[in-house]
This record gives C-alpha cells, sequence and structure tokens, in this order.
C-alpha cells in the first residue's frame, strides 16, 4: 500500500493570518508601517524599525531575486519523500525584506544568486495557498 | 562599563565521558560524574557550591531545578538559558559577574546533553518550528526548511558566492579541526580526514557536506567560578577571565552568518568587524597577537570562517584563504579548536570548549599541548567572546 504522507501547513496565527488570507487570494502581502512607510518580514506585532504598532498589511509587487539557496538532501520530515533534493531559498523582495520560499520550475543546478523572481501560488488545500517563486 | 579584567576565575572543571546514549539514559547520570570530576578539581565541597547556572533544559538537557534537588544542592543563585547552544560564554560572564557581586560564591556552570532524546536533529516539531515570527534557524516547516544545517547552508553559499570561496575550501576546517582530535584521547571522531574524503561524503543540506556537520554525540561538562581572591586556594592555578562579552542580537544577527554577509535581514553593508567586537580586547588589555588559540562554536564548519572575520582576525571574505596551509591546525599560527571542537571532540554546546581552554592554559594536553598557552580566547559569529589566561 502506497500511503502519502502529508506536508506540514503552515502555522497560522494571529500575528499571520492576514498573510495567508493574502495568499489565498493569491497576493503577496507583508506589514507595512504607517508611520514610516517601511515593510518588514518576519510578521511581527509591531514595526521593528520605528516601533509603531499602527500598521497594514500591503499587497507587494511579488518581484524579488534569490538571496541564498539550498539543496536539502536528507530527508527530515517523510512528507519530502517525493520531493528530495529540494530547494529552499531566502528572496529578496523588491521592497527590501527577506522571506523564505521554494523556487518551482527551474532544476537546481540552475539557481543562481541574483536571479530574479516572481510568485507563484501553489493551493495545496481548499483553504491554504503556498506563495513559492519561478525564474523570470 | 567597569573593566572586570581578572576579577574572577575558573577553578575547576569536570566533564562526563564523551559517548552516544540511549535515550532512555537521562542527562543527569553523565552529569554525576562531570559534577564530582569538577568539586574534585576545584577543591571544594558540594556544599559550597551555592550558585547554578544552566545551559539546555529538558527534553535533551537538565533543569536547574532537577539538578539542585537530585544533586542535594543548596543554590542561592540559579539561572537557566533556553534550549539551544550558543550561551555557553553568555553564561560564564553571567557566573563572573554573581561571583563578582557577592550574589554567589562559588557558581557551578552545567551542561548535559543526550542527543538521543532530540531525536534526529531538524525532523518537524523541534527547535521552534512552529514559534510565532519563525524558528531560531529560519524553520519554516511547510517549505521543508527544517534543520539548524539548513540556515547554515544558506550562510555557506551566500559566503561562496560573494567572495569567490569553494566547498573545497571549507574543508580545510574541517581537515585541521580533525587533526586536533587525532591528537585528542577523548575525541568520539578520531580518524584520518581528507579533504577528497569531506567532498566525496554525501550532501546533508547543499552545499554543505556531511564533515560540515558537527557529531550530536553528546556528554556533560561543569565549570566552577568564583573569585580570583577565592580562587587562590585551590589546587590548581586559577585560570583568570580576563575579558568578557555579551551576544548580540537583533536584525543584523542570523544563524549561519557574521553580520554584513546578507542572510535573513542583515545589511550587507554593516562594517566588520565592529568596533563593538573588539571591547573584548580592549577589557582583557591583549591584541589579536596575544592569542594562542582560538575557539568556537562549530556545530557547522563555516562557523570559523565568520567567526574569524567577526573578530577581525582576517579581512571580511579572506577567512577562508586565513585558514589555509595548516594556520589553525596542530602547530599553526593560530590553532582553532585544540580538542576538535563540536565538529570532531564532542558537542557539549561549547562547554566542551572551555574546559579544553583551561586544560591547555594548564599545560594538560599531552600531545596537543599548544607550547606556552598564555591566553585562549572563545568567539563566535554572534560577537559573544571570552579571553582566559593562565
Amino acid at each position: 500500500m502506497n500511503q502519502t504522507i502529508a506536508k506540514p501547513l503552515p502555522n497560522i496565527s494571529d500575528f499571520n493570518r492576514p498573510f495567508w488570507e493574502g495568499a489565498k487570494k493569491h497576493e503577496f502581502c507583508l506589514q507595512r508601517c504607517n508611520q514610516c512607510s517601511k515593510v518588514w518580514a518576519p510578521n511581527g506585532p509591531v514595526c521593528p524599525f520605528c516601533f509603531s504598532t499602527d500598521y497594514r498589511w500591503d499587497k507587494l509587487s511579488g518581484r524579488g531575486k534569490i538571496a541564498s539557496w539550498v539543496v536539502f538532501h536528507k530527508l527530515y520530515h517523510p512528507g519530502f519523500a517525493a520531493d528530495v533534493p529540494y530547494n529552499v531559498a531566502f528572496i529578496e523582495m523588491a521592497e527590501g525584506p527577506r522571506i523564505i520560499a521554494n523556487i518551482v520550475g527551474t532544476p537546481n543546478k540552475d539557481l543562481h544568486i541574483g536571479d530574479p523572481v516572481e510568485v507563484t501560488f501553489e493551493d495545496v488545500t481548499a483553504d491554504i495557498s503556498i506563495p513559492r517563486f519561478r525564474k523570470v | 562599563m567597569r573593566n572586570l579584567r581578572d576579577l574572577t576565575a575558573i577553578i575547576g572543571i569536570g566533564n562526563s565521558k564523551y559517548e552516544r546514549l540511549s535515550a532512555s539514559v537521562s542527562p543527569l547520570v553523565p552529569l554525576v560524574t562531570a559534577f564530582k570530576n569538577a568539586l574534585d578539581n576545584a577543591g571544594i565541597e558540594r556544599s559550597e557550591v551555592d550558585g547554578l547556572l544552566v545551559n539546555i533544559g529538558t527534553p535533551f538537557g537538565v533543569d536547574y531545578d532537577q539538578v539542585s534537588e537530585a544533586f542535594g544542592l543548596n543554590i542561592h543563585f540559579s539561572d537557566q538559558t533556553w534550549t539551544h547552544g550558543r550561551q555557553m560564554a553568555t553564561v560564564l560572564a553571567h557566573a563572573a559577574m554573581a561571583v563578582e557581586a557577592g550574589l554567589a560564591n562559588y557558581v557551578a556552570c552545567v551542561c548535559s546533553i543526550n542527543w538521543a532524546r532530540a531525536g534526529t536533529v531538524g525532523t518537524l516539531g523541534q527547535f521552534q518550528d512552529d514559534r510565532e515570527i519563525g524558528g531560531a534557524h529560519f524553520e519554516h516547516p511547510h517549505y521543508g526548511m527544517t534543520s539548524p544545517g539548513g540556515a547554515w547552508a544558506m550562510g555557506a553559499r551566500k559566503y561562496f558566492d560573494r567572495y569567490g570561496a569553494t566547498s573545497r575550501d571549507l574543508a580545510e576546517v574541517c581537515v585541521s579541526t580533525r587533526k586536533h582530535a587525532m591528537l585528542n584521547p577523548a575525541a568520539v571522531m578520531k580518524q584520518p580526514l581528507t579533504v577528497e574524503e569531506h567532498q566525496e561524503s554525501r550532501y546533508v543540506c547543499e552545499p554543505l557536506h556531511l564533515y560540515d556537520y558537527c557529531l550530536t554525540v553528546g556528554g556533560a561538562c561543569v565549570v566552577i567560578v568564583t573569585t580570583a581572591e577565592r580562587a587562590k586556594n585551590g589546587p590548581h592555578k586559577p585560570i583568570y577571565l580576563m575579558g568578557m562579552q555579551g551576544m548580540c542580537a537583533g536584525r543584523e544577527e542570523a544563524t549561519g552568518a557574521r553580520p554584513g554577509l546578507g542572510i535573513n535581514q542583515q545589511d550587507e553593508h554593516y562594517p566588520v568587524p565592529h568596533p563593538r567586537d573588539l571591547e573584548v580586547y580592549k577589557m582583557a588589555g591583549v591584541n589579536h597577537e596575544d592569542i594562542d588559540a582560538f575557539y568556537t562554536y562549530d556545530a557547522m564548519s563555516s562557523i570559523v570562517w565568520m567567526s574569524l572575520e567577526r573578530f577581525g582576525f582576517c579581512k571580511p571574505g579572506e577567512a577562508w584563504q586565513f585558514v589555509k596551509n595548516g594556520r589553525i591546525a596542530p602547530g599553526g599560527a593560530l590553532p582553532v579548536n585544540t580538542h576538535g571542537g563540536l565538529l570532531s571532540e564532542v558537542h557539549v554546546s561549547g562547554w566542551n570548549h572551555v574546559c579544553e581552554m583551561v586544560r591547555q592554559l594548564r599545560g594538560e594536553c599531552g600531545e596537543r599541548q599548544v607550547p606556552n598557552a598564555e591566553v585562549l580566547q572563545w568567539g563566535t559569529n554572534r560577537g559573544d567572546s571570552l579571553i582566559l589566561r593562565r
């Protein structure tokens, strides 16, 4: 019997719920401070630059570049058994912050730091869509 | 800042045998041996220990209340850091400040790890996978980013790309470290290692190979700290804490990198070394040339590069060349981790390093003894540092 073990789903908390609500609509959103206008990652309860709690969730361009990337060869979670070796990257968004995600549609050997990428969404359940990136 | 130079000292060290234990063995068990050895080494009675600082708690370490109760201690000053490594130097600094301020007379600093209780490090549910705003090594389980090594692989890739280094250059660190371990009877890994073997070993998280990763074999270490005044009464010459500085934290700090590398939210133009990182030399009253050997938290090989650059032993982007030609190996100009570190001796979270520093300064290291070792430094990619002297 071939039983497929599901991949872990994101841990949705009060801090990041709007991020995942945006993702469900295929919009890549991060927090932007209403006081100093800066955008930040990772998601948090306050602007790390000016310490204001007055912020909004802003839809970003969804574009960025590869800041660094790795390839997991060791299988740490059985949900990724069909994926190893798979990549994980730091993406530097055009707006500045760096976030973690996978890059899809390109063989790992063709990934380079600095490559431009844009967001794409995978609908993994009826409620959750996970942003990943593809080279442009 | 008050200068704490030479006001406090390490008077006793002890460790258990370094071996792989089954998950059923409580980390309290090897700690008994380490604690007894440290008391003997310090020449004090168990009843004289009135301070207890613990690094790494349950499930794979021990907790301060449990140790005190189980060992029949009577503690007036206790504290405990989170269930990660990193904290050895800051815990020792805390101990030094406590005895200097009179909050305790003899502080036992304790670390005991049974890695079998941690399972395979990097599997789901560990290391704050689900912590809000992310885990301590950028854990994002839904992207398959689940292991500490993943963070270090990010830093290594970025370093390779930015400075023209390769995995083969990184192998030099692993090979030099193994050469130290081969001279250390207590080291777990004593087989010779070559650059070729490193290169042929499997990737765990590319670009890091198997031999870039530390061991997950643990044990227990205890380090006893008191004032310089009390230290004079012990059976051994005191090992003085000449200089110390805390661990940096904030958006310029990242697992797997020194500031300025460009990992996580780091500014790529941050100055390295930052003047603040060199304060430890001022407190100690020494310069880089006075450091007889350097010690760092080598959970992954690349931390050696990151730490040497952070503390200004070489310029940013030059450490991969600096470590070549045996410079950090036995007999080199700056031996690094003369016991074999976390890579080849054992992983007691840096506490095995401070035990080694004390033994080197006492001249007890036999074949691996650094000739005339007088001043040794600990420093990591996070900016924490200790300078010890005999």
